[in-house]
């Protein structure tokens, strides 16, 4: 069960003249660029007849507009969950979500999803995968009778091929289907093809976890990338500590909760961070800098309040012990 | 490269050694039947049961070129092959059969589409399901009397036999193709702005589709075994008709013929449908 409440500085980037001045219009400014927003929203499971398991219990979440957000977590510590929240996938057992400044209800178009298996429609050609969203969109079943479905067909389709060399595939890709691609190229389709959509939200469920390491490194280049150039809000789910760490601007550290181990989530961030030959010190720095927030939530405490990150990180490299040279290998990705 | 022994899983015959294996049961069968053929002939040259090569084409011949028994037509004797053909006995019966049989085939469309739904709508599977469940254990040919009773001897009656008996079958394995469609397809085609009908019919049914077909074709024999026992207990025409009619006169010779043409036109129907779905579905065969 993952507990706690996590809310990102409210007030930062702006001048405090006094508590609750600083409150007052960061909450004015957040709201309008709130892109996501997650209220105490808890999760649980019947388990026979009167048994419950708890996933998730009160979490909170704002995230702004633009924010690249890792979800970092060991298996079943609920970040899946969260994101099938986010989608509309599953419902939370108390609280509510809202995305885009409305209450998530379903799983609808105000999100841009991919997955990590099954990204693509295997019955469609990549073309066919691309335009899919927008001519959908567009027309349903009988406006394709419409003569203006075919002029849309038309931009849409020299869309979807920009987007298609924007992801550096080929335009004779564009007549293949999906079995005939690499799985870093069916990836780099489901990219372009949630980004057909203009979606403000895009989020994205260990879509790099089935890659090999050098593909998984480009594609985590060529994400970082495309969200510099358009700056969608991304929420990315991962389990692998150093694609979070290339990637977010803020990363949320989910954790179980551990009987053994009052700290349990401190014990996991450590371990989470050592992860991959990254240690915090000296040149890890450098990657931890680009990282605006980072928060771990676990057993109904926060263990590292907004302002900490950088204490937190530093205290969790040196619990572990980690205080070797950084080793930064290609699949850990560099940020550019 | 060592020589691996037949047995072993790892060894593969060439090209041209496979098509010759697959070829020896048909000989072996070919032989055993001329061989008790000869043998049954050797000891009366009359003999029906096995009959002979020569009275085997004398068979087809009639089967193919003369009407049946119970029709009033007679060809004139300079009548075309073509207008012998298309007043023949097996022309009529597999007419009369043949359009039971793709009535029946049509009528299954109209579940399969139910099958999407209660395989995709958690409301329409709540309804549903169970129903077709049972429905799939209660034994067609056990409905024959009802049937009969309620559409007469007719067609309808074997058409009924042959929906009741298929559809339920088809609509479960449907249900549990249009289940097996991955969760993450359905979500991307709503966050693609999909409706219900685009996720249903233009995500789920095309995915499913070779499969549908994969399964009708599984399905054709029992669709033909249900004809036939319908047309068998009570009919006035078609290739079951037929063979039980010719069962009575010891009619072998008419009898085989039929037998083979039967498995010749399920054969056909079923690499129609073999090709159309590679043709149609190339993705599928990956």
């Amino acid at each position: 069960m993952v507990s706690g409440l996590s809310t990102p500085e409210m007030t930062a980037g702006l001048p405090v003249f006094g508590e609750q001045a600083a409150r007052a219009v960061s909450k004015t400014q957040v709201q309008a660029a709130k892109s996501i927003s997650v209220e105490d929203v808890s999760v649980s499971y019947a388990l026979g007849r009167a048994a419950r398991r708890s996933v998730l219990e009160n979490i909170s979440l704002e995230i702004e507009e633009g924010e690249f957000v890792v979800l970092l977590g060991e298996t079943g510590c609920g970040k899946s969950t969260l994101l099938r929240m986010l989608l509309g996938q599953e419902r939370p057992t108390a609280g509510q979500i809202s995305v885009a400044g409305s209450r998530v209800e379903r799983v609808d178009a105000r999100s841009g999803y991919v997955p990590q298996r099954y990204s693509l429609f295997p019955d469609r050609t990549v073309l066919d995968n691309l335009m899919m969203g927008p001519l959908t969109s567009k027309f349903h079943i009988l406006g394709r009778l419409r003569p203006s479905y075919w002029e849309a067909r038309r931009a849409v389709k020299a869309e979807a091929f920009r987007q298609l060399a924007h992801m550096g595939l080929q335009a004779s890709d564009a007549g293949k289907y999906p079995y005939q691609l690499s799985g870093g190229m069916q990836q780099r389709v489901a990219i372009a093809q949630a980004l057909m959509m203009k979606n403000r939200v895009l989020l994205m469920d260990e879509a790099f976890s089935a890659l090999d390491p050098s593909t998984r490194s480009s594609l985590q280049r060529l994400l970082r990338s495309v969200w510099s150039e358009t700056r969608p809000t991304v929420v990315f789910v991962t389990h692998n500590t150093a694609e979070a760490l290339f990637l977010g601007t803020r990363l949320i550290v989910l954790a179980r909760e551990s009987k053994d181990d009052a700290f349990g989530s401190r014990v996991t961030l450590d371990m989470k961070l050592a992860e991959g030959g990254m240690t915090l010190r000296s040149h890890g720095q450098q990657f931890l800098d680009l990282v605006e927030h980072i928060e771990a939530v676990s057993c109904g405490q926060r263990l590292t309040a907004p302002g900490e990150r950088r204490t937190a990180l530093h205290a969790c490299g040196e619990e572990s012990g980690g205080v070797g040279p950084v080793r930064v290998s290609p699949e850990d990705g560099v940020r550019q | 490269m060592t020589n691996l022994s037949p047995f072993d899983i790892q060894a593969r015959p060439n090209r041209l050694l496979a098509q010759a294996l697959s070829c020896v049961l048909f000989v072996v069968c070919i032989g055993l039947y001329m061989h008790t053929s000869v043998a049954r002939h050797r000891e009366n040259a009359e003999d029906r049961v096995v009959p002979s090569g020569h009275q085997l084409v004398a068979g087809i011949r009639s089967a193919v070129l003369e009407p049946a028994e119970e029709d009033d037509y007679i060809p004139a004797d300079n009548a075309s092959t073509w207008e012998r053909l298309r007043h023949s006995m097996i022309w009529k019966d597999t007419a009369s059969s043949g359009g039971r049989f793709f009535i029946s085939l049509a009528l299954l469309i109209p579940f399969v589409v139910l099958a999407v739904h209660i395989g995709l709508f958690p409301w329409f599977g709540a309804g549903f399901l169970r129903f077709f469940l049972f429905f799939d254990k209660i034994v067609a040919l056990s409905l024959l009397p009802i049937l009969f009773i309620a559409f007469g001897i007719d067609q309808w009656s074997k058409i009924a036999l042959i929906v009741i008996g298929v559809a339920p079958t088809m609509i479960l394995d449907v249900t549990q193709m249009v289940k097996a469609v991955p969760q993450e397809q359905i979500v991307k085609a709503f966050t693609l702005d999909a409706n219900n009908f685009d996720v249903a019919y233009r995500v789920v049914f095309r995915q499913v589709l070779p499969q549908v077909i994969n399964s009708l074709r599984l399905n054709l024999k029992p669709m033909m075994l249900f004809l036939f026992a319908g047309e068998m207990i009570a009919a006035s025409d078609g290739l079951a008709y037929r063979i039980a009619i010719m069962r009575r006169h010891m009619g072998m010779d008419v009898i085989l013929p039929y037998v083979l043409w039967v498995a010749l036109l399920l054969f056909l129907i079923d690499f129609s449908l073999r090709m159309i779905n590679r043709r149609l579905h190339p993705w599928f065969q990956a």
